[in-house]
């Protein structure tokens, strides 16, 4: 089969298209392309069928894992697609590595050394209990994400572009500087001993629920990374779309009662709001990919993130 | 509401350029204070237009310009008396509201009509070339200006230690607001470079 790639303003990419065999699958044509472009290796390549112009639909995007001839629809042995150079393209486990270091190296920074000194505060400073559970239970919470990042994950997409390091480590690091700034200062001023029990306390108990809610979403996918959506299921995954990011948020707060800092609430807002955006998407995608129709599954009805408010 | 607001702007740019006029630049402050403050913020709700889909400008380019005015209007200019006598309050107050009568008469007119005069199109994208760096360069000299009064007076700051484990200091923010003009005024110029690029082309195709 003969393939054209085009650009989206209509220039060949590759003159004279590609041949490939009438059994080939995008990631063959991902290949082939690469091999002619030498820069735009496979995960920086987006491929999609034209579509008309002036219509309004999303254009279809190449998956991989499938064989050309699917978007052919069968009639012709010529296919043409259009390509989109996605930018360099960094592994999502890179990314989330780089984004959680941050936070668990700088947080260590402002409890063991002398860094009020610049701040104008005297060297000497005590220590109380609740200040040095923070540290623990802080260092703790990234450490987990990065082994999670690395053992428990299963990504949908391989990539994310490059600049998104620089945007993502950007909002970690600040925050947890920021945060770290202020649990750990001289003039802190502790809680009450049963607040900061009931603090920690509830958000080792979300955390513990949220790696378990990570490990159902990993069992949804296969090991091959098909990627795909499933309805998931068990846990607080029957009342709640979004469990993982209900319980990380619950954690936050529990952190937050313990620690009482506006800089950890203001944190902990600004997450809910960006994991409650992601959230909608989702509970929207499976809402539409499940709508009981065809013999397919009809999603059920469940909150989308945070019970009883969405 | 977008001739409203032009209307009230026209009363800012005719009392400052009338006082500068007839009694110096020291004066002007006094004299516009009202219709400013008034104008100024009722602007936020630009935001929320932005935001709402009302407008078409990104909230991207709405909300640095919103947010540096009403912290220039009430941040610095009503709480520090002392930079009031500057006379870059006058280029400020001038080159702002020029701006925008004529920003507000475009769309006022557009909304009116349907569409605005070429004229007025192509002051809304030729004004903008001189008024910005005009009115940015006056902002931050009055930030600048009002950075010792602001470490003297400890206006705004909040110390530590209290039961929210939080601190602020104006003083320091201000410092962050400035190197924010760093990187936004290109942003902003060159948004508006596109946007006139666009403009243009499409009078020319009609």
């Amino acid at each position: 089969m003969k393939v054209l790639v085009v650009t989206r303003s209509g220039k060949e990419l590759i003159k004279g298209g590609l041949q490939l065999n009438d059994s080939a699958t995008v990631a063959d044509l991902q290949e082939a392309i690469h091999k002619r472009t030498r820069k735009y290796y496979p995960s920086r390549q987006r491929l999609t069928l034209p579509v008309q112009p002036g219509s309004k639909e999303r254009p279809t995007v190449l998956h991989y894992q499938k064989s050309l001839s699917e978007y052919t629809k069968g009639s012709t042995s010529e296919l043409t697609v259009v390509f989109k150079d996605l930018g360099p393209q960094v592994k999502y486990s890179t990314l989330f590595f780089f984004e959680y270091l941050g936070p668990l190296l700088l947080y260590p920074i402002f409890y063991y050394f002398p860094v009020y000194k610049y701040f104008g505060y005297k060297e000497e400073r005590v220590i109380h209990p609740v200040q040095t559970y923070a540290l623990y239970y802080w260092c703790f919470h990234y450490f987990k994400r990065i082994m999670e990042t690395f053992f428990v994950h299963r990504f949908s997409h391989a990539t994310s572009p490059i600049s998104n390091v620089f945007r993502n480590c950007a909002y970690y690091w600040s925050f947890g500087a920021f945060i770290a700034y202020f649990v750990n200062h001289p003039l802190y001023t502790p809680v009450s001993d049963l607040q900061m029990k009931i603090g920690f306390g509830f958000g080792i108990v979300c955390q513990v629920a949220n790696f378990y809610c990570h490990l159902l979403l990993r069992n949804l996918r296969s090991p091959s990374g098909n990627g795909g959506y499933q309805i998931p299921r068990g846990f607080l995954f029957n009342i709640v779309t979004c469990a993982n990011y209900t319980t990380e948020i619950y954690q936050w707060l529990g952190f937050n009662i313990a620690t009482q800092t506006v800089a950890g609430y203001v944190f902990m807002v600004v997450a809910a709001g960006i994991m409650t955006n992601w959230a909608l998407g989702k509970h929207r995608r499976l809402k539409k990919l499940f709508d009981g129709k065809e013999g397919r599954p009809k999603y059920p009805r469940r909150w989308v993130i945070l019970p009883p408010f969405l | 509401m977008a001739r409203f607001l032009s209307g009230v702007r026209f009363q800012v740019f005719y009392f400052g350029v009338k006082t500068l006029n007839e009694f110096g630049h020291e004066h002007v402050y006094d004299a516009v204070e009202k219709p400013l403050l008034f104008a100024q913020t009722a602007a936020f709700l630009e935001v929320l237009h932005s935001l709402v889909g009302l407008v078409r400008s990104p909230v991207s380019a709405t909300l640095p310009q919103i947010t540096s005015r009403l912290y220039v209007t009430w941040g610095i200019l009503w709480s520090f008396p002392e930079v009031r006598s500057h006379i870059l309050v006058s280029s400020l107050v001038i080159s702002w509201s020029i701006t925008e009568i004529i920003r507000y008469s475009f769309f006022g007119t557009r909304e009116a009509f349907g569409s605005a005069p070429s004229w007025l199109l192509w002051l809304r994208y030729s004004t903008f070339l001189l008024m910005y760096p005009a009115g940015i360069i006056s902002e931050v000299v009055l930030i600048y200006n009002a950075l010792s009064y602001m470490k003297e007076s400890g206006k705004y700051a909040v110390r530590m230690p209290n039961k929210w484990n939080f601190s602020f200091d104006y003083y320091y923010a201000s410092l962050v607001g400035l190197a924010i003009y760093v990187p936004g005024c290109p942003y902003l110029y060159s948004y508006m470079l596109g946007q006139r690029k666009k403009a243009v082309s499409k009078t020319k195709a009609a």
